[in-house]
């Protein structure tokens, strides 16, 4: 296993690298002249001459990834070219927004769909059941921007009980964390109710009823710890997952986080901004694959040894 | 059921005789798992009548003069409700007929859905088949490749395309298609691999026909199947993915219409008439069902090991 994390984690560094280069050098192929665009900008203060500069746009492509790979590295992220805050500062306070929201999302997916789905494969073919294999079919296939503009027109506009954007209150986080949840909550679902189906047509349970063993006892304590491996095995794909929906949730719900802020930096086309969470967030995802990867190893042994194959 | 597995040929069959998907079998008989699968004729008929709506929806987008019947803004019957007289899905905040905006963006979202899956699928088989027939460096490069953006997710993916270039619908094309060749590549090289270690590719190679020969005439056909389930699918992911960047404000923009932008849009008018939010939405939810179910009854056809738990 320890050889595994060292050579999958080289790879990921090697991912990173190539990854970080390709989003640096797109950036670059950005219609019209960056620092023209940027001193044309109603807000920005700054000469043409001058955003050359400092952006370092006269010097070869590699030499300025480099520049800006040792800046970044070394925590100098540079300000915002439109609002002229420091990176750091968005990165700080929209990180940690982000990191509410898809804590909680993930925390919800995976709370309710271990008992609900475990429930469901006990009580096979019962209306819970299938209660909530419609639940599954639902948050699987509606798409979630739709998924949010139905839950505003219901909560919002209907009853009135949930703001319809923003983060002032704790109130604010409900709908795009269930928004942002219900996809992998379906996914969770199916796996989790699927598994326990299967552990329960194991010698082991026929063995401990026999034992007179309670059924919850059986349920609970052996077959759902037995059944959890392919949801431990997923888990890491589902945090990849939520944090691309971050873009599309955050935006509509206008969360401060930082698919919000990529999203609005594209927008305004906030040139640094845009660079430094796109090649923040691609890392993430590359360091949740390289996760997902150990973790999926992790759980089911069999897969061991083959690792960035 | 095996009968569609070219494995269960006798080995001593001519090459020639191989090459079909399903030999010896009648149409009807390759259509009775289809035709039994109630879920999957559903899907082909959605996945029908949404075809017919996109031609619609082109012909009143390119035909000079119909471009009224979804432009025209009349500003004295704004917001009306469906079934109104004259207006049978009601009409939007400046009076447009809901009817044929609905029409011309399915034609944009099934447009897009189309052009990203024959690029990727065009890119993923090519690169596919290479990796798997020729191995070694040329594998491991390409798989690299593959590793490094499959399971990338397609929104952040897009923002970055928007931001390199700008927004609309070639960003939103380019950038899922950078992602969706992976997912053609893995599956159509995985297949690779166990084919060319089949009896009747041996005997072709034996009998000194060329690689690209083998690749064209004996390869790709026992692929079709594999790759038309997977494209339904990917439309289906493809036409989500540019509804969600629409609803950001990343994709198509004004006047080209778009599902994904008109729910944007009427999400602003809930409290009046939360149709123009809706009917948008419903069309794309149905054309996702649509298009899943056919996938599930094609897969039946053609791929019978293939079942999805």
């Amino acid at each position: 296993m320890a050889r595994t994390i060292v050579y999958r984690s080289l790879y990921a560094v090697l991912l990173l690298i190539a990854a970080s280069f390709l989003v640096f050098y797109g950036m670059r192929l950005a219609p019209g002249d960056v620092a023209e665009v940027l001193a044309s900008h109603p807000t920005g203060q700054m000469t043409v001459e001058r955003i050359r500069e400092d952006l370092g746009l006269n010097r070869p492509v590699f030499v300025q990834y480099g520049t800006y790979m040792r800046e970044l590295l070394s925590g100098n992220l540079g300000v915002s070219l439109v609002t002229g805050e420091p990176i750091s500062e968005i990165l700080r306070t929209s990180a940690s927004y982000t990191l509410r929201l898809a804590v909680l999302a993930f925390l919800l997916s995976i709370g309710l769909a271990i008992p609900l789905g475990a429930l469901a494969a006990w009580k096979r073919n019962s209306l819970f059941d299938q209660g909530t294999m419609l639940i599954a079919v639902i948050g699987m296939g509606i798409p979630n921007f739709f998924l949010a503009v139905l839950l505003i027109q219901l909560f919002t506009v209907r009853l009135g009980w949930l703001p319809v954007a923003g983060y002032e209150t704790p109130k604010h986080i409900i709908m795009p964390a269930l928004v942002l949840a219900a996809e992998a909550l379906a996914i969770n679902l199916r796996v989790v109710r699927s598994s326990v189906l299967e552990e329960l047509g194991r010698d082991y349970v026929r063995t401990l009823k026999a034992k007179g063993l309670s059924n919850r006892r059986i349920l609970w304590l052996h077959v759902l710890r037995n059944s959890l491996p392919p949801v431990i095995a997923l888990a890491g794909i589902m945090m990849r997952t939520l944090l691309g929906y971050t873009l599309i949730v955050e935006t509509i719900f206008r969360w401060p986080g930082l698919g919000y802020q990529l999203v609005n930096a594209v927008l305004k086309r906030d040139y640094t901004v845009a660079q430094t969470l796109a090649i923040l967030l691609t890392a993430a995802v590359i360091i949740f694959n390289a996760l997902a990867d150990l973790l999926q190893q992790w759980a089911d042994p069999r897969t061991r040894g083959k690792a960035g194959a | 059921m095996t009968a569609f597995d070219s494995s269960s040929l006798p080995p001593e069959a001519p090459i020639e005789a191989v090459v079909a998907v399903a030999p010896g079998l009648t149409w009807g008989e390759r259509l009775a798992p289809f035709l039994a699968n109630k879920l999957a004729v559903l899907g082909a008929f959605l996945t029908f009548f949404f075809l017919v709506v996109a031609c619609i929806g082109a012909a009143i987008m390119f035909v000079p003069g119909w471009s009224d019947l979804y432009i025209d803004q009349r500003l004295r019957e704004t917001l009306l409700r469906p079934l109104s007289p004259g207006f049978p899905l009601g009409t939007d905040q400046f009076g447009r007929d809901m009817m044929w905006r609905i029409a011309a963006g399915t034609a944009v979202s099934l447009f897009t859905g189309l052009a990203v899956t024959i690029i990727s699928m065009f890119f993923g088989m090519i690169l596919g088949a290479l990796a798997g027939y020729a191995g070694g460096i040329v594998d491991r490069v390409i798989s690299a490749f593959i590793d490094l953006v499959w399971g990338f997710p397609v929104i952040l993916v897009a923002v970055i395309f928007v931001g390199a270039l700008k927004p609309g619908l070639t960003a939103v094309i380019l950038a899922i298609s950078v992602v969706n060749w992976a997912g053609f590549a893995r599956i159509v090289r995985a297949q690779v691999i166990s084919l060319k270690e089949r009896a009747f590719i041996e005997a072709a190679r034996a009998l000194g026909v060329p690689s690209w020969k083998i690749i064209v005439r004996h390869l790709v056909p026992n692929m079709l199947g594999t790759s038309l389930v997977m494209a339904s699918y990917y439309i289906a992911v493809t036409v989500i993915a540019e509804a969600g960047l629409a609803f950001i404000g990343l994709g198509a923009q004004p006047p080209t219409p778009s599902l994904g932008q008109m729910i944007s849009e009427g999400r602003n008018f809930l409290y009046v008439n939360p149709w123009v939010a809706i009917l948008p939405g419903m069309t794309i939810a149905l054309i996702v069902l649509g298009l899943n179910t056919l996938g599930d009854g094609l897969r039946d056809i053609f791929d019978p090991h293939l079942r999805r738990s």
